[in-house]
């Protein structure tokens, strides 16, 4: 379990910018084992320095992350896998030489991280690419290897920043499926997205950062429950201030008259509207996370 | 293996694998191995065909030891004219009067046949003159134009070396931080890891190329036959440039990194690396004045501050005969910069590698937490 515990971070100002930033607020959250942790935010929300400070490449002013219990150090970093908003690779390097070179500075030996490098390109479809430069790869290639550098040592806990942007519907499933294998092997995974769809079809859990806070933070489900679902009614043809009393709004479609409310008496609701006709649908509309994020962020 | 080793050993393997560095190497060797033949292939002609026409053979060889010299006859004076116009000959000797030759006379073997000349005539008339005895009371200047050629050299590699290895480094720095790799590898490595197998690895390619310069120079020099005029410790001056060098690399490739870790992108490493590419070159016109004047108050001084020591030390040494106190004292003096420049370049680099973005003020640098 990966706990994140009221992590602050302040940027001091700097010549072209001189008002200090923060950053961080005091944002807190927990990453159970194998569970899939959709991070979002509006840009400049505090996902990407979150996550460096797990990482280690920045260090908190105050706060603490820790593993299973223990704060964590550069030893358990070394069986963290990363991959940074701006991705980084050698580009004039070769692709398989790459993966290798990451997977020893992970502490690999020689022959497990041939083993594990043979591996990697042949789950991510580049077994023919291993001897090409990066840099003769596409885009869509180059994030492979960029996933293949951040799995290659098989880690513990695996941090995502925006891992499928900018990329096309198909390898985002092929990157979806990697992430999803790992994570049913108990795995953490965490990763940040503008894609919100995706976020709520992968993730078990996801948290909203707000200007340096976590504003919302559980699973798609429990989000939906406390966010109050809009009840939604259509009345075929019903019989002229049959929603009289009722709260809510009533908007008419040529015979359908269609009420949305929040609040209520359901039940109340449901025995007016079979009295005034019939009830083509009657049920609470779930907020979509897109719903949730704008609610949550507002 | 640890961290600095695996970057250092990337960092060979990567260039030793580039076109660039092997016909760098190989064109380099050429230079040098040109240069140790060049005295040899420009210096003057050491032989001298020579014809006779009703003359007596002049004893050259007795005046000229060092000189070869090899005698035709030929019947008459056209026969002689023609062979001097066809360039058979150099010279000919007719009725021990004239001497024939294509053009002007080749100054030394002009003087030569003057003087041998008069001496032969003088001698038969019985009158014979001791040579002079030529006797030095200054320092020993045997060795100077060999000192001098080797100390140029030097200078030079030194140089070539120092700054190109230096650049690697400033730009190794940046395309790591300017491509965010730099994030990937600070959450498995120590920044001094990172930046110790950096210098760890171009050092070591630097030293390779060090060491071919040096392989190739004085074998060929052996085989061009001028290693005959070197002066003696050639093994002692081989291993202090060797040291030497490793000193002016690590000093200078710590503030290299330093000052490239300023900035995000390769166009900007130039103008950031302008001070320091302002310090090698002082060293290096230092260095190249002391390849003249090894024992003036210039060399001298310069040549016990560090980092200009590291270039103009080793061409002080090889240009004249430097006393071992002094080499101690200046390479000490190094010995205690090293270290220090190194710390400061690694803080520099620790807290300036990942502030990515416009170009950072190295006070700035300083002065953050």
């Amino acid at each position: 379990m990966l706990e994140i515990n009221e992590l602050r971070k302040r940027f001091a100002g700097s010549p072209g910018s001189p008002v200090a930033k923060i950053a961080l607020d005091g944002i807190s959250f927990t990453v159970r084992p194998g569970e899939m942790f959709g991070f979002v935010g509006a840009n400049g929300a505090g996902k990407t320095t979150t996550m460096r400070i797990v990482m280690g490449v920045l260090q908190a002013d105050s706060g603490s992350v820790s593993l299973r219990g223990e704060p964590i150090g550069p030893g358990d970093r070394r069986r963290f896998g990363y991959m940074p908003e701006e991705r980084g690779l050698y580009q004039k390097m070769r692709v398989g030489e790459q993966i290798e070179y990451f997977g020893r500075l992970h502490g690999m030996s020689a022959a497990a991280v041939k083993k594990a490098t043979d591996d990697l390109l042949e789950q991510l479809g580049l077994t023919e690419r291993r001897n090409d430069a990066v840099q003769a790869l596409s885009l869509g290639n180059q994030q492979r290897v960029q996933l293949a550098v951040a799995l290659v040592h098989d880690p513990e806990l695996l941090i995502l920043d925006e891992p499928f942007s900018g990329l096309d519907p198909i390898a985002v499933d092929a990157l979806a499926t990697v992430l999803q294998e790992r994570c049913r092997g108990g795995v953490p995974v965490i990763f940040s997205s503008h894609q919100l769809e995706l976020v709520e079809r992968l993730c078990d859990s996801v948290g909203i950062v707000s200007a340096g806070r976590m504003v919302a933070a559980g699973t798609v489900a429990g989000l939906r429950a406390a966010e109050a679902g809009e009840l939604r009614v259509v009345v075929r043809d019903p019989a002229p201030g049959w929603a009289d009393g009722l709260p809510g709004t009533v908007t008419v479609d040529g015979d359908r008259h269609i009420l949305r409310c929040t609040g209520g008496d359901d039940q109340e609701i449901l025995r007016r509207a079979v009295k005034a006709g019939r009830v083509e649908h009657f049920g609470a509309e779930q907020p979509s996370l897109t719903d949730i994020f704008k609610e949550a962020v507002a | 293996m640890n961290g600095l080793m695996l970057v250092a050993r990337r960092e060979i393997m990567t260039q030793l694998r580039t076109k660039g560095f092997v016909i760098g190497l190989l064109i380099t060797a050429v230079l040098v191995a040109a240069v140790s033949f060049a005295p040899k292939v420009l210096g003057g002609e050491d032989s001298y065909t020579l014809g006779t026409v009703n003359s007596q053979q002049l004893p050259l060889q007795a005046a000229a030891p060092d000189t070869k010299f090899e005698w035709r006859q030929f019947p008459d004076e056209n026969a002689a004219t023609q062979a001097v116009v066809d360039g058979d000959v150099d010279a000919v000797l007719v009725n021990g009067t004239k001497v024939l030759t294509d053009g002007q006379v080749d100054g030394e073997l002009g003087v030569l046949l003057q003087s041998v000349n008069r001496e032969v005539k003088l001698g038969a008339a019985g009158v014979s003159i001791p040579p002079l005895q030529m006797q030095s009371v200054g320092a020993d200047t045997r060795y100077e134009s060999a000192r001098t050629g080797i100390a140029v050299v030097l200078v030079l590699v030194l140089f070539m070396l120092i700054i190109g290895q230096v650049m690697m480094v400033a730009m190794g720095v940046v395309e790591e931080k300017g491509s965010r790799i730099v994030e990937i590898l600070l959450s498995t490595v120590r920044p001094w890891q990172l930046l110790g197998g950096k210098i760890v690895g171009l050092g070591t390619l630097g030293l390779i190329n060090m060491v071919t310069i040096l392989v190739v120079g004085l074998g060929s020099a052996m085989a061009s036959g001028i290693a005959t005029d070197f002066p003696p410790g050639i093994p002692g001056l081989v291993a202090a440039v060797l040291v030497w060098f490793v000193l002016g690399y690590l000093f200078f490739a710590a503030l290299a990194a330093a000052f490239g870790s300023l900035v995000s992108r390769q166009e900007e490493v130039g103008s950031v690396l302008t001070p320091l590419t302002m310090l090698i070159m002082i060293a290096y016109l230092v260095a190249f004045y002391a390849t003249n004047d090894p024992t003036g108050t210039l060399a001298t001084v310069v040549s016990y501050i560090p980092p200009f020591s590291s270039m103009v030390m080793p061409v002080r040494m090889a240009a004249t005969e430097v006393p071992l106190w002094e080499v101690a004292v200046s390479m000490g003096a190094m010995l205690l910069a090293v270290p220090v420049v190194l710390a400061f370049g690694a803080k520099i680099y620790e807290r300036a590698v990942l502030r990515t973005g416009a170009r950072l003020k190295l006070g700035d640098v300083l002065r953050a937490k």
